[in-house]
């Protein structure tokens, strides 16, 4: 019983500091504002580099967040001047699956969690990026907002802040070509690493794990809804999956190619441009990657190969003499069993009535 | 007298005595004259003693046939030799290399199956198949070559390889095959050594050799092969492997196992491939002018052997023979 009183007790006390915060809190955005709304205000870490504490009440305003007050996030703020250290800010306070503020109902920070970038922040690496480094602070916008880091068109430059030499090899990629012409189906870093389920692609459970990535790839690449539409082949996945490469890769080889293997990671381009690794005079360096002393001879044939289509040429008619010589003879010699049965169950019948 | 020769069957002795008994009585009956009473009970001894003989000849003939019944089995059934032990050695390292090839091959073709995906956990993933596959083609290859050598360098070889050769009488045969099947003709055609069917066995093995080691060494040596052939060689040489790995396989397991094994009359298992030995019944059955020029070379006649087919009832209706 005593219990009880004391965690109802606990609920009272807890509802009524609630209520208390909440009456503070509609005042405390232009409280805040009277030293944050100075452009001047900063402060020197003891590293030397000078942070500005500046906080734009426009970019708040037109933020997914406007509406919230600063302490809505900056909680441990209770007294000005502050006092003690100020912490980071937690966005899992309201980014929880079933939060009642109204946050989007999803689950995205245990996945971070799990992240190679949730992983390395959570073991102290000090460069590893947490929500705010991707998503911005006081300015987050919709991804689909123009103005979002998050958005398509931003993510590849959001990423190379950190990723600098992976975001300079994806800006030569034809992907990123028909990003910037406007053709948000094509891939950016999200699309092929995923987003806050980022492993590093030495984890088998990253999207770009070896053993993983013609699924990746596939996702785009076997949909004529998404590459079909501008002339992309999408039969590619499937006779990729056909050939020894495919078929090895999917019962664990980790010694044949993959997609990437090929046509490159980052800066994929089209098998037109000279220096694609797929362009026809680069295919015996690209194949010598791995098979030793690849000459020209690689290139003297089709790589995606579909041995049921005409266009496989002589692959084709050999393809099309082994299928109807197997009907043939099959269908001969089942017959001639069936023909010996059947006599072998007439005589049968016959010897049983004489 | 009786009695030392029989060994006791009392019941026997008892059944003579009471007829000597009883023919005296009846004789005695009326003849009262002492002289002619011992003339009669002399003469029905005399009588009396041969039949005891025919009796105990008779007992004596029963015993020894059941004694002879019981000491040497069945009758000696003749065996002819078919295959001799260096065929049979061929024949099974040629069977295990082939089972080894599809068991591995089979789930590199059908990838898509759920079957092949349990196939590569179980063997611990495509490497290990990999191996196995070549382990397999090393078989393949060396029975290939030494049957190659067997052909030249063994009269038996030379022999056989003869008569496998494709002749105008194996088209005969197999249309006197079907009229058979149809019930048009009640006589299945008279096959030597090798019938069409065995004929047809054996060349499309060497069919299948030729593509499938063909093929499977331009794909193992994949990257010596390139320096020579263009890509698309080795892609036909990829798709010829995989479609005609299937093709023996659907004619290994369909068509030869039928024939040899699964046939009514085989069925489960023809023991041919493991003795080598075939029963008369069957030579003369599968094989009757084979049969017919093996005992006219020992100079035997062919109506001979009483022993052959004796008991087994009517001669059955006789598939395809061994091969």
């Amino acid at each position: 019983m005593a219990m009880r009183s004391g965690r109802i007790g606990c609920l009272v006390l807890g509802g009524a500091l609630g209520i208390l915060l909440l009456a503070a809190a509609a005042q405390a955005m232009p409280k805040c504002l009277v030293c944050h709304g100075k452009r001047t205000l900063s402060k020197t870490l003891p590293s030397g580099r000078v942070v500005s504490l500046f906080v734009d009440e426009k970019l708040l305003a037109e933020s997914v967040h406007a509406g919230r007050v600063c302490t809505d996030c900056h909680s441990d703020i209770t007294a000005i001047p502050h006092k003690g250290e100020i912490q980071r800010v937690s966005c899992v306070r309201c980014h929880f699956k079933g939060n009642p503020v109204g946050a989007p109902q999803k689950d995205i920070y245990v996945e971070y969690a799990r992240s190679v970038h949730g992983v390395a922040a959570a073991a102290g690496n000090t460069k590893a990026p947490v929500c705010q480094d991707c998503h911005g602070t006081h300015g987050i916008r919709p991804p689909k907002d123009p103005g979002s880091l998050m958005n398509k068109i931003h993510i590849p430059e959001t990423c190379g802040r950190c990723h600098l030499a992976e975001f300079s090899d994806y800006r030569e990629s034809v992907h990123w070509k028909a990003v910037k012409e406007g053709k948000k189906d094509s891939a950016v870093c999200t699309d092929c690493h995923g987003e806050h389920t980022i492993r590093a692609h030495t984890s088998p459970e990253s999207s770009t794990y070896i053993t993983r990535v013609p699924e990746t790839c596939s996702h785009c690449h076997a949909s004529v809804a998404v590459v079909g539409k501008y002339g992309i082949k999408t039969e590619q996945v499937a006779t990729y999956g056909r050939s020894y490469h495919g078929v090895a890769i999917k019962f664990g080889g980790k010694t044949v190619a993959n997609c990437a293997s090929c046509h490159g990671v980052h800066d994929i381009r089209p098998s037109d441009d000279p220096q694609s690794a797929v362009y026809v005079e680069n295919i015996p360096k690209t194949c010598g990657k791995c098979h030793e002393g690849a000459n020209a001879n690689y290139a003297k044939g089709r790589i995606h190969l579909d041995p049921t289509k005409r266009e496989a040429g002589l692959v084709y008619w050999v393809s099309l003499f082994f299928k109807w010589l197997t009907i043939s003879t099959m269908v001969g010699l089942v017959a001639h069993i069936g023909l010996d049965l059947f006599r072998r169950l007439r005589r049968g019948k016959v010897a049983h009535e004489s | 007298m009786p009695e030392a020769v029989v060994g006791g069957p009392d019941p026997l002795r008892v059944e003579l005595e009471g007829e000597i008994q009883h023919a005296v009585e009846a004789e005695l009956r009326d003849v009262l004259d002492q002289e002619q009473r011992e003339r009669v009970i002399a003469r029905l001894r005399a009588e009396l003693a041969e039949e005891i003989q025919v009796r105990i000849a008779r007992v004596k003939a029963e015993l020894a046939a059941e004694l002879l019944a019981r000491e040497a089995p069945a009758p000696v059934r003749r065996e002819f030799e078919r295959f001799s032990w260096n065929f049979r050695a061929q024949h099974w390292i040629l069977l295990t290399s082939c089972l080894t090839l599809i068991v591995t091959g089979l789930p590199l073709k059908f990838h898509e199956a759920r079957i092949s995906q349990l196939f590569f956990d179980l063997v611990g993933g495509v490497q290990v198949s990999t191996l196995i596959h070549r382990i397999g083609a090393v078989g393949l290859i060396a029975v290939g070559a030494y049957h190659l050598f067997y052909l030249a360098a063994f009269r038996e070889g030379r022999r056989n390889f003869l008569k496998l050769l494709p002749q105008p009488q194996d088209v005969r045969d197999l249309f006197q095959m079907f009229r058979y099947f149809l019930g048009r003709s009640e006589e299945r055609p008279r096959f030597g050594r090798f019938s069409y069917v065995e004929k047809f066995d054996y060349w499309a093995v060497y069919w299948g050799m030729v593509v499938m080691i063909g093929s499977g060494l331009i794909l193992w040596f994949l990257e010596t092969t390139l320096q020579y052939l263009p890509k698309f060689a080795a892609d036909i040489a990829r798709e010829a492997h995989s479609d005609e790995g299937l093709l023996a396989t659907l004619a290994i397991i369909i068509w030869h196992f039928y024939n040899v094994h699964l046939n009514p009359e085989h069925f489960p298992m023809n023991r041919t491939f493991l003795t080598g030995k075939i029963s008369e019944a069957e030579m003369r059955a599968h094989h009757p002018l084979e049969y017919e020029e093996i005992l006219a070379a020992r100079g035997l006649s062919i109506q001979a052997p009483a022993g052959a087919g004796h008991g087994e009832g009517p001669v059955r209706s006789p598939g395809p023979p061994t091969s």
